[in-house]
């Protein structure tokens, strides 16, 4: 008889995919990156980057004291999952913000949404976006007023963004002014509503006056939060996660799908009058739609709970931006879609295979 | 070419066929001293009918069947027995052994040989299955006669040969489709004589392209399928090839389908074309773990080191001894353990090829939703199962869980999935046991 050995005992299966957590965390921060360089150049290193490394540095700080102070596992803080919320965090500030800014909401966004909650996959809300909605409520002013228009780098010296009606390029002219403010499209759309008179083209063309054509909205050459205007750097950086065969893209298509249809039924002044188009290039509808509102911890995790989880969030944006207090609803849809998710997916199972569903 | 056909769902897990499906099947001789399991098959244990110091035949009867889900056991050898013992066991902690000293393999077959089967009754070719001791050689070692019997009421029309082999490593079946074609396609048309059925034919996964075109040429009907992994489990297999769903809780029979490994067709075609009963098997020895990966026709009872050393051994760094595939083997704690009829692999991992033997938590990506062969929320009822909460489980379809490892290979947190859907599946039977009680 042969000489016998002994071995590691485990549960099958033996074997593991190569899609690590990790994996899945760093593959996200690679493909949020292509927009924090659209933001430098359109905000520059103070305006862009400075926020970002704050607010990336805070959460990854913050979660490791967190843990070291729980007693867990301190290498958790390297999972990347805690560099996400810091750059989706900061991707959900103005630029150009005062530096404690992010750190704070950074800061709040992993103690509070986070690691209360028992830490990575057991939070209910996307901490990055309870973390802005705890700026937007704490620090109304510098969260949605006090946009930099983007630098127009064919026209040094202005951008072409106009506000109240002066162009920028002689707003910059003014001695002493260091950076452009103007409002975002959908502030100017907004405001605009409140005047009866105009009509729904004039609202949108007014808006768009403000930021530039579609194909400047798409560029990304308007005002907006920190990683949210370029239309074209987020959709690169969410067709990486595609192939990379991390994003699952039930929930952007609903939710892009449903802000859009909403949106012209009833984001215009009158039914039917809205602009389709419009509505998914503005606001953080991309970003949220591709990197917040497909955040795997607090989306369903069924096929056809997703898709109700895109399309409630889609109403919830138009319905906020229309008749809401704050001209975007892109954050608050998803907070508000993330504590339906447990509710969703329970009543979404799949029909298993071979089963007999009897009619209720 | 026609499309490929699958099921929904499934992964691709590296297939790893290369160490071993171009190794034809060696056979070898039997060991000195054997050690023949009494519970290689699912159900009751054979009860021993010989004793110490017995001298037995090849293919003597040594175990006799126990109850209907079980079979009689017979001796690979002939020889003498020297004990009857509790012994370690590939699929459990231990079970009865007959430990036979080998003194030849030469022996008189103990059943006439049947070439002219169609003289008889599908009745008689059934009991000749039954007496042979035959169980299913897939792995999960039903008695094979037992799924040859529908109960009254049921008819079958269809047969299918289950050549998929999507188990990463393993290539037993792919070398027996191979080499031993006029094998399968006795057994098929014993098969399908014994069943009454006109439809039969064979599903092999497309990265076996020679066994296909093997088996054609031996005339059978050869259904190709997507290489997809668990293109080999039962319910998904008659789902590809017939759309049939077999019901929750019910078994391929009350859809009219009969579902047998190529290895137990080719079982089937020795026992009544030749005689014999089971007494030996094709397994792999494949991994990294092992020098020279290969095909081997052995006795049941030769044990796991003798195999190894007859695959040159281990290699540095082997960590992990699975009875079957990476997907759903059993770790073994110790290789003295005796090939049984199920034994369709042995594969030897490196900590390289294998999973970590910790999890992260669950980050609800939705993978194992996605990949459910069974259409299950794997991670909602390995959730319930970690909180003990088995009704959650039982209302998430616990019992439905085939136990495949598609949801826990897929897991990029290294959720031991499988395990807590096991331990549901245990508890909620139990519940449901004490309410019926």
């Amino acid at each position: 008889m042969a000489e016998t050995r002994t071995f590691q005992l485990s549960m099958s299966p033996h074997v593991v995919s190569a899609l690590r957590t990790r994996r899945v965390m760093f593959d996200v921060v690679i493909a949020l990156l292509p927009a924090l360089a659209g933001a430098v150049w359109l905000f520059g290193l103070a305006g862009a980057l400075l926020p970002v490394v704050l607010s990336v540095v805070t959460a990854v700080t913050v979660e490791y004291l967190c843990l070291r102070l729980m007693k867990r596992p301190v290498n958790a803080a390297l999972d990347g999952s805690a560099v996400v919320t810091g750059l989706l965090l900061a991707y959900n500030v103005p630029p150009g913000v005062p530096w404690w800014l992010p750190v704070l909401g950074s800061g709040f966004a992993i103690v509070v949404a986070k690691q209360a909650f028992g830490g990575l996959g057991h939070n209910l809300v996307n901490p990055a976006l309870l973390g802005r909605a705890f700026l937007v409520a704490s620090f109304p002013v510098l969260m949605t007023s006090g946009w930099s228009a983007p630098f127009d780098w064919s026209h040094p010296g202005g951008s072409g963004f106009e506000t109240h009606g002066i162009p920028a390029s002689e707003l910059a002219s003014v001695p002493g002014a260091d950076a452009i403010s103007g409002a975002t499209p959908l502030r100017v759309m907004k405001d605009s509503f409140g005047d009866e008179d105009l009509r729904r083209s004039a609202a949108v063309e007014r808006a768009l006056a403000s930021g530039g054509t579609y194909l400047n909205l798409f560029l990304g050459r308007r005002g907006g939060c920190i990683g949210e205007t370029s239309v074209l750097l987020l959709l690169a950086g969410a067709a990486y996660l595609v192939v990379r065969k991390v994003l699952e893209l039930r929930i952007p298509l609903s939710y892009l799908g449903s802000v859009a249809l909403f949106g012209w039924a009833f984001g215009g002044p009158s039914l039917l009058h809205g602009d389709p188009l419009f509505s998914v290039l503005t606001g953080g509808a991309v970003l949220g739609g591709f990197f917040m509102a497909t955040d795997m911890v607090t989306t369903p995790v069924t096929p056809r709970g997703r898709i109700i989880f895109g399309i409630g969030a889609g109403i919830l944006t138009v319905v906020i931006r229309r008749f809401g207090g704050y001209p975007e609803g892109c954050s608050y849809s998803i907070l508000i879609m993330n504590l339906a998710t447990p509710l969703i997916d329970r009543f979404t199972h799949p029909r298993v295979l071979g089963e007999v569903r009897r009619n209720a | 070419m026609a499309r490929l056909r699958t099921f929904d769902g499934g992964a691709h897990p590296p297939e790893r066929k290369e160490l071993a499906e171009r190794r034809a099947v060696t056979r070898l001789p039997a060991p000195h001293i054997l050690r023949v399991a009494l519970c290689q098959h699912m159900g009751a244990p054979s009860t021993p009918c010989v004793q110490k110091g017995d001298r037995v035949l090849q293919g003597q009867e040594i175990g006799a069947q126990n109850g209907f889900i079980s079979l009689p056991t017979h001796s690979p050898v002939a020889g003498t027995v020297t004990g009857v013992e509790e012994y370690p066991m590939p699929h459990r902690r231990s079970g009865p052994v007959v430990v036979i000293e080998t003194e030849s393999e030469q022996g008189e077959p103990p059943f006439e040989p049947w070439p002219d089967f169609e003289s008889r009754s599908p009745a008689e070719i059934i009991e000749r299955i039954r007496l042979a001791g035959i169980c299913g050689m897939g792995g999960a070692s039903f008695p094979a006669y037992v799924k040859l019997t529908p109960p009254k009421g049921k008819s079958i029309d269809t047969l299918i040969l289950n050549g998929a082999e999507c188990e990463p490593y393993l290539t037993a079946d792919h070398r027996l489709m191979l080499e031993r074609t006029g094998d399968v396609a006795f057994g098929m048309a014993v098969l399908a004589h014994a069943l009454g059925v006109k439809r039969c034919f064979v599903g092999v996964e497309a990265n076996k392209p020679d066994a296909a075109d093997a088996l054609r040429r031996a005339g059978l009907d050869v259904v190709e399928l997507r290489v997809k992994y668990p293109q080999g489990a039962e319910k998904q297999l008659i789902k590809a090839t017939t759309g049939r769903e077999v019901p929750v809780g019910g078994l391929p029979l009350d859809i009219g389908v009969v579902v047998q490994n190529v290895g137990t067709a080719a079982a089937v075609a020795e026992a009544v074309r030749d005689g014999m009963p089971s007494i030996r098997r094709i397994t792999t020895v494949s991994g990294e773990g092992v020098r020279t990966p290969g095909n081997f026709d052995v006795c049941v009872g030769t044990l796991f080191s003798d195999l190894i050393t007859a695959a040159g051994g281990y290699l540095e760094g082997a960590c992990r001894l699975l009875a079957g595939g990476p997907m759903m083997g059993i770790a073994q704690f110790t290789d003295a353990v005796p090939v049984t009829k199920g034994t369709s692999g042995i594969v030897a991992l490196t900590a390289g090829e294998s999973r970590p033997g910790s999890e992260g938590p669950c980050i609800r990506c939705g993978k194992c939703v996605d990949t459910c062969p069974m259409h299950l929320v794997p991670c909602a009822i390995a959730t319930a199962g970690e909180h003990a909460d088995w009704e959650e489980a039982d209302r998430c379809g616990a019992l439905a869980c085939i136990a495949c490892g598609t949801c826990s290979f897929v897991c990029p947190s290294s959720r031991f999935l499988v395990h807590y859907i096991k331990r549901s599946q245990d508890a909620v039977r139990a519940m449901k046991r004490a309410r019926e009680a």
